[in-house]
């Protein structure tokens, strides 16, 4: 027999190869990235110093990005996107309802929800942009709408400024987050409700609960898990909006987000202690969000 | 029989040790050139073979890297200490890179040959009081108009100034329906100010709301509201623009005479309608559209003589014109601008064979429109054109808007001092 400390080497020794990598490519940089948030950076010199008295203290890009505008109005988008998150996820559990049956034809469903997913997101947002544009697919299909139900006539036109107009352009790219997230969710879904016994199910319709019943009172509680596991990655993803946003509207008409202003920080004005810092205050957000939804949807022990 | 051999061995040894320490002598100038490969390898490697048959002391060795990477491998090259000699930057990088101290002046290695670059160029790459950069190529932007377009409006002939590019532009829009014009307003407004001549700081202040200002803007959004430019103009790129045009969506534009190949490829009707014009010069004195490419020395770099050598000869007259040919751009030296290839077209009737000649003949007084040793240029940058598209677009008045975004500006230019 072997003894426990030779279990503990081998159990390590197989998760050598994800640890390590993990390790190189995400602990370290979480690491460095909050000891930047505390120095300045030379990119001249290639120096990190710790922020003395002279540029502020300590904290100096904390207090700067907690009296920026721009970055308060980053925050506030970011924070905003996560409307997002409610809709993808119950048309997500909705859908996986739908698609799961033995119809024929349904794996070509399936099929077709995920195509949105594996698509190339800078692909897909110029796909996007021209249905969004002034002269675009949506204001066109909505113009022939209007002509068809008699609100507009002649050589009037639907004129929305989709991606253009400040009021609405951040809805506009979440609609496209929407889209592109919903299959993903969907095949999650998929799979914890093909983990529900049919027999629950089944005593329920003997019961005579209806479908609306049989949603709420069996399906959703049974697919819990995954609802935490769908909505924690997807408020995590909407906190980190940034790949939508540069593809659809470049961060204009007020669609800045925070992880656009930490790009710009650093990559723009080369200041990567404070990029580094406005990125934890953004972590720190997902983890608060996280704690929640563990609260509202975890298992009580 | 065997000392002779020996002997003789030993001086081939020897003459092969001797020239082999020769060769270790010569000074490695590795040079980065900016998303060229592999379009433009040929004249690339050219270039580089033949400044090294003309050195016995410098080595090239050119190395091309992808635009996205580049400002990134920069950075890191020069925060680890292992740099190249030479680095191809665009002019609005060389000024970032000046003013964070990543590239060194090169004003005194220049001095005795500054002068056979253009004005505008040599302008381009000066960066406060200090030169950074040796010219290389660069492009402007001509005026591309639809003759029929033109003609069903009435409009006689090719706008001489802003002021007629919009009016040609409205009377388009009125007798034909379609938009006049679309002015690049994609990538902000700060290059339509200085076009106009008119700065945007000045002693430390912003000054871009004064009455002149507000009045450019002014002329922006009437040309917006009567829909003279395209409702959906902040959002028009390089690539919308030729779309538009190709579609005859609108009837003018500004671009490089690379911009014009595309509508002789995909658009062969509206390619044979085109019109070329230089683009009016503003107040600035200067067409709207350059972009100016160059040569700096990464800050680090152990032999600077060296780098500027092989920069030398690769801004040299002969060497621009290989690579002007080679690439549909244009020499930065005023000798290498005279030549016959690119005067050839002016007489043509291909609008792109025209439309080069015209930008040769422009290109001299041609700069760079950019705004750069700002604090905050990030901030800075987008509050300025967030405004200015509000007032275009008509959400707010012009004064208002230019109000807004200079608070703005002089509270972060206060904050740096």
């Amino acid at each position: 027999m072997k003894n426990s400390s030779s279990y503990t080497t081998v159990a390590y020794l197989f998760l050598a190869p994800a640890l390590i990598l993990m390790g190189i490519f995400t602990f370290w940089p979480v690491g460095y990235n909050t000891y930047l948030a505390f120095h300045i950076y030379d990119i001249a010199e290639g120096t990190a110093r710790v922020a003395s008295a002279e540029d502020g203290g300590y904290f100096t890009h904390f207090k700067y990005i907690y009296g920026e505008d721009l970055f308060h109005q980053a925050l506030k988008n970011s924070l905003l996107y996560l409307l997002v998150v409610p809709c993808i996820q119950l048309a997500a559990l909705v859908m996986a309802k739908l698609v799961n049956n033995k119809l024929p034809g349904m794996t070509f469903f399936r099929a077709t929800y995920y195509i949105p997913v594996i698509t190339a997101i800078s692909v897909a947002g110029v796909a996007w942009a021209f249905v969004y544009k002034f002269d675009g697919m949506l204001n066109g299909f909505l113009t022939w709408i209007t002509h068809f139900v008699g609100i507009h006539s002649g050589f009037e036109k639907v004129e929305i400024d989709w991606i253009g107009n400040p009021d609405i352009a951040l809805y506009s790219v979440m609609v496209f987050t929407f889209w592109k997230g919903l299959g993903y969710y969907m095949v999650l879904y998929l799979a914890g409700l093909q983990a529900i016994p049919a027999e629950v199910e089944e005593a329920a319709i003997l019961d005579g609960a209806n479908a609306w019943d049989r949603f709420w009172k069996i399906t959703v509680p049974m697919v819990k898990p995954t609802i935490l596991l769908c909505t924690l990655l997807s408020t995590i993803a909407a906190m980190k909006a940034f790949q939508e946003v540069i593809v659809l509207t470049k961060g204009q008409s007020d669609t800045y987000t925070a992880l656009f202003y930490v790009y710009d920080q650093a990559f723009r004005n080369y200041n990567f202690g404070r990029a580094a810092a406005a990125g934890l205050v953004v972590t720190f957000f997902c983890m608060i969000l996280a704690v929640i939804q563990f609260r509202f949807f975890g298992e009580k022990k | 029989m065997k000392i002779k051999h020996s002997v003789l061995a030993g001086v081939a040894l020897f003459a092969a040790s001797i020239m082999s320490a020769q060769a270790a002598e010569k000074v490695k100038v590795e040079y980065w050139s900016n998303s060229l490969s592999p379009k433009f390898d040929a004249v690339m490697k050219d270039l580089t073979t033949k400044f090294n048959a003309s050195q016995n002391q410098v080595e090239a060795v050119w190395v091309d890297v992808a635009w996205d990477a580049f400002q990134a491998r920069v950075v890191t090259a020069v925060a680890s200490g292992k740099v190249p000699g030479l680095v191809n930057l665009p002019k609005p990088w060389m000024d970032e890179f000046a003013q964070k101290k990543m590239i060194v002046p090169v004003t005194k290695e220049v001095a005795s040959f500054k002068n056979v670059y253009t004005k505008g160029a040599l302008a381009d790459v000066t960066y406060g009081n200090e030169i950074y950069g040796l010219p290389w190529y660069q492009v402007t932007a001509v005026l591309f108009y639809n003759k029929d377009l033109f003609s069903k409006a009435g409009v006689k002939e090719a706008p001489k100034s802003l002021d007629q590019l919009l009016a040609a532009a409205k009377q388009v829009k009125e007798k034909t329906g379609v938009s006049g014009f679309a002015p690049k307003l994609n990538d902000g407004f700060a290059g339509w100010f200085l076009y106009d001549g008119l700065p945007l700081i000045k002693d430390n202040k912003a000054v871009f709301n004064s009455p002149a200002h507000v009045k450019l803007v002014e002329k922006f959004a009437a040309a917006y509201k009567d829909g003279s430019i395209p409702k959906d103009v902040f959002k028009m790129g390089f690539e919308e623009q030729i779309a538009a045009y190709n579609s005859g969506k609108i009837a003018m534009f500004a671009e490089g005479a690379h911009a014009l190949k595309r509508t002789q490829t995909d658009a062969k009707k509206i390619y044979e309608v085109t019109g070329v014009a230089g683009f009016p010069q503003g107040a600035g004195k200067t067409p709207f559209g350059g972009f100016l490419f160059l040569w700096s020395v990464p800050k680090g770099f152990k032999d600077v003589g060296a780098a500027v050598k092989l920069g030398q000869y690769l801004t040299s007259d002969e060497a621009q014109l290989a690579f002007a040919k080679a690439s549909s751009t244009f020499p930065s030296t005023n000798k290498a601008l005279d030549d016959a290839f690119f005067q050839a077209g002016a007489k043509s009737a291909d609008p792109v064979e025209q439309a080069t000649a015209v930008a040769a003949t422009n290109i001299k007084a041609s700069r760079t429109l950019t705004i750069s040793g700002l604090p905050d240029e990030a901030a800075m940058n987008k509050k300025l054109n967030d405004e200015v598209e509000a007032a275009v677009t008509g959400r707010k008045s012009a004064k208002e808007a230019l109000d807004a975004a200079a608070a703005l500006w002089n509270e972060k230019l206060a904050a740096k001092k």
